[in-house]
């Protein structure tokens, strides 16, 4: 049987594993269950939910009603951006390719198109996204407002491929934003829904490519010492170092003329990984480190052609929470092994692998990119039915020392203090964001501490 | 299994969900719904909104079972499933179970829908 990271990754075991211990949840009594994020950890009840069909029935709701709103997108945030007990608005009638520019290679999408349901909409019409996002559930909006990222040195988060967009704000006014807006431009690409709602975007796209992923087993050290040359080598290169380990998996990602090759992982190899995992969690943190080394050596590379938006995105074969801050590339490789080393020193009992990968800079006064240096992207995750805060509580504070800046839509704990220094145009935002909601429609109790808002 | 594939395999635990499973393009489902289309219907279960909270939401992963989902119409993925009982297979989709993730990515789905579209992608699975 070859070994490959594919058919390492693939496996469903604790999802099973931890799935059968979850908690009964009573479900609400009226037909409408309560609201749940992607991993299960927020739970809130909205008052109502409503779902416009059309952009003048959102303006129409927002002078129609008081009370707070919050717009959700697949619920994927880990943080609790969506948790609201006024109205939800969901955009699931919102979606799907609006128009395009086949000169430009530009596209405009409604605001509730998934990711994954872009690739081949777009490759119809001769257009491929520039990069993308590890997971690809998410909706447009929701994706580009939290801030979300795909991997590159070359490459912004997805704000940064935004060429205009449609905000409704909670005064009912329409809003066609362009780069000539500038400010509202650059607070609104990435605003986590606190200048109201997004309901469309045009992208810049390319035109439709393969790409070709290799995958290997290098030293973390060595690697981290390489990274720099092989970040500005590949197209997209990142590294997931493995816990209670001296090793990463190493993915490098290059535009090929090869031939699609993408197989499926086989159930075979995919069942035999689940019964070795059943015994592998019952070996202690302090114990593993020999034995993950020694198996690590003994992973065979891998590779896989296929279009960019197979090779880009991945399907999780289970649930999660995760934190993630990005540092700047200077403090990255430092950041990093402080983080591993913290993990190892403290038995931290995760066997799930870190992600480590460079971002460029953008324009966008939030995004965790903002400014004029490129950042490392690290993340932690922790398996959606385990209490994620006392793994997440040690390593917060290292990100905190490197002037790491959070994720929108993962798990941290900062608030409008600490984002101010942070973010140069934090300050701005602020401001805007009470010119374009001075009722504070927009916010929960999340977005009241990010913003520094008072109840 | 011999000892290289048994440490192979278990080496299989540090990588767990990094993905990476390649999953088949699901984007067919899609249809372009221009704003101003509308297509709610007014009664919460009828055939055309279900129809359309299944596109947008359950063929993400219904088509191709990508993650483990069961397939819509594939008896072998149902019946095991059904077999437990309507109440329990509505319930892991509300709160989610395994790589379900809680509401089926429908934000907008009442219990009824979630029942609805239950049926409808067991739909002609013997029970």
């Amino acid at each position: 049987m070859k070994m490959s990271r594919r058919t390492l990754l693939s496996s469903s075991v604790i999802a099973a594993l931890y799935g059968a211990a979850r908690p009964s949840m009573a479900l609400a009594s009226s037909d409408q269950p309560p609201w749940r994020n992607w991993s299960g950890a927020l739970v809130s009840h909205p008052i109502a939910r409503f779902s416009p069909a059309t952009e003048a029935e959102l303006a129409d709701f927002f002078a129609s009603s008081s009370g707070p709103v919050r717009p959700v997108g697949s619920g994927h945030s880990f943080s609790p951006l969506v948790p609201t007990d006024g109205h939800l608005v969901v955009l699931d009638q919102m979606t799907g390719l609006l128009k395009h520019d086949a000169d430009a290679l530009t596209a405009t999408f409604a605001a509730g198109t998934r990711l994954g349901d872009m690739g081949s909409t777009l490759n119809n019409i001769g257009q491929a996204m520039l990069n993308l996002p590890d997971i690809d559930r998410q909706t447009l909006a929701g994706a580009t407002s939290t801030g979300t990222h795909g991997t590159g040195i070359n490459f912004k988060s997805l704000s940064g491929y935004v060429t205009q967009l449609r905000l409704i704000t909670p005064l009912g006014e329409h809003l066609d934003i362009t780069p000539a807006d500038k400010d509202l431009f650059n607070a609104a690409r990435v605003s986590v829904g606190a200048l109201g709602v997004i309901t469309q975007m045009t992208l810049q796209n390319r035109t439709p490519y393969r790409l070709k992923q290799t995958s290997w087993i290098m030293n973390t050290n060595e690697a981290l010492s390489q990274f720099d040359q092989q970040a500005a080598t590949h197209r997209h290169f990142e590294l997931f170092p493995l816990t209670h380990s001296d090793y990463s998996i190493a993915l490098a990602t290059d535009e090929t003329d090869e031939a699609v090759n993408n197989p499926p992982v086989s159930p075979e190899d995919e069942a035999a990984f689940d019964d070795a995992m059943r015994g592998w969690m019952l070996v202690p943190p302090a114990l593993r480190k020999p034995l993950v080394n020694g198996l690590a050596e003994m992973i065979e590379p891998s590779s896989r052609v296929d279009v960019s938006h197979r090779i880009l995105t991945n399907v999780r074969n289970n649930r999660f929470n995760e934190m993630e801050y990005s540092v700047p590339i200077a403090a990255g490789a430092e950041c990093l092994q402080e983080v591993l080393r913290t993990i190892e020193q403290k038995r931290i009992d995760v066997v799930f692998p870190l992600e480590y990968r460079y971002v460029a800079p953008d324009d966008t006064w939030l995004s965790m990119s903002s400014g004029d240096e490129g950042h490392a992207a690290i993340s932690i995750h922790r398996i959606a039915t385990e209490d994620y805060r006392p793994y997440f509580d040690v390593i917060e504070p290292i990100f905190w020392k490197y002037h790491g800046r959070p994720h929108w839509g993962k798990v941290h704990s900062l608030g409008a203090t600490e984002l101010l220094a942070l973010y140069p145009e934090f300050g701005r935002f602020q401001a805007l964001r009470e010119k374009l909601d001075p009722q504070g429609r927009m916010l929960n109790d999340h977005l009241r501490k990010l913003f520094g808002v008072k109840s | 299994m011999n000892y290289r594939i048994t440490l192979l395999i278990t080496t299989a635990i540090m990588a767990l969900s990094i993905a990476g499973c390649g999953a088949p393009d699901q984007s067919s489902s899609i249809e372009s719904n221009p704003l101003g289309e509308r297509s709610l219907a007014e009664s919460p279960a009828d055939a055309a909104r279900v129809a359309r909270l299944w596109s947008q939401s359950c063929a993400l992963c219904h088509v191709t079972g990508v993650a483990g989902a069961p397939r819509a119409g594939n008896a072998e993925d149902w019946a095991p499933r059904l077999a437990t009982g309507k109440a329990l297979l509505l319930k892991h989709t509300i709160e989610g179970y395994n790589s379900m993730p809680p509401l089926g990515y429908c934000m907008s789905c009442t219990e009824s829908d979630f029942s609805a579209l239950i049926d409808l992608m067991a739909e002609g699975v013997a029970k």
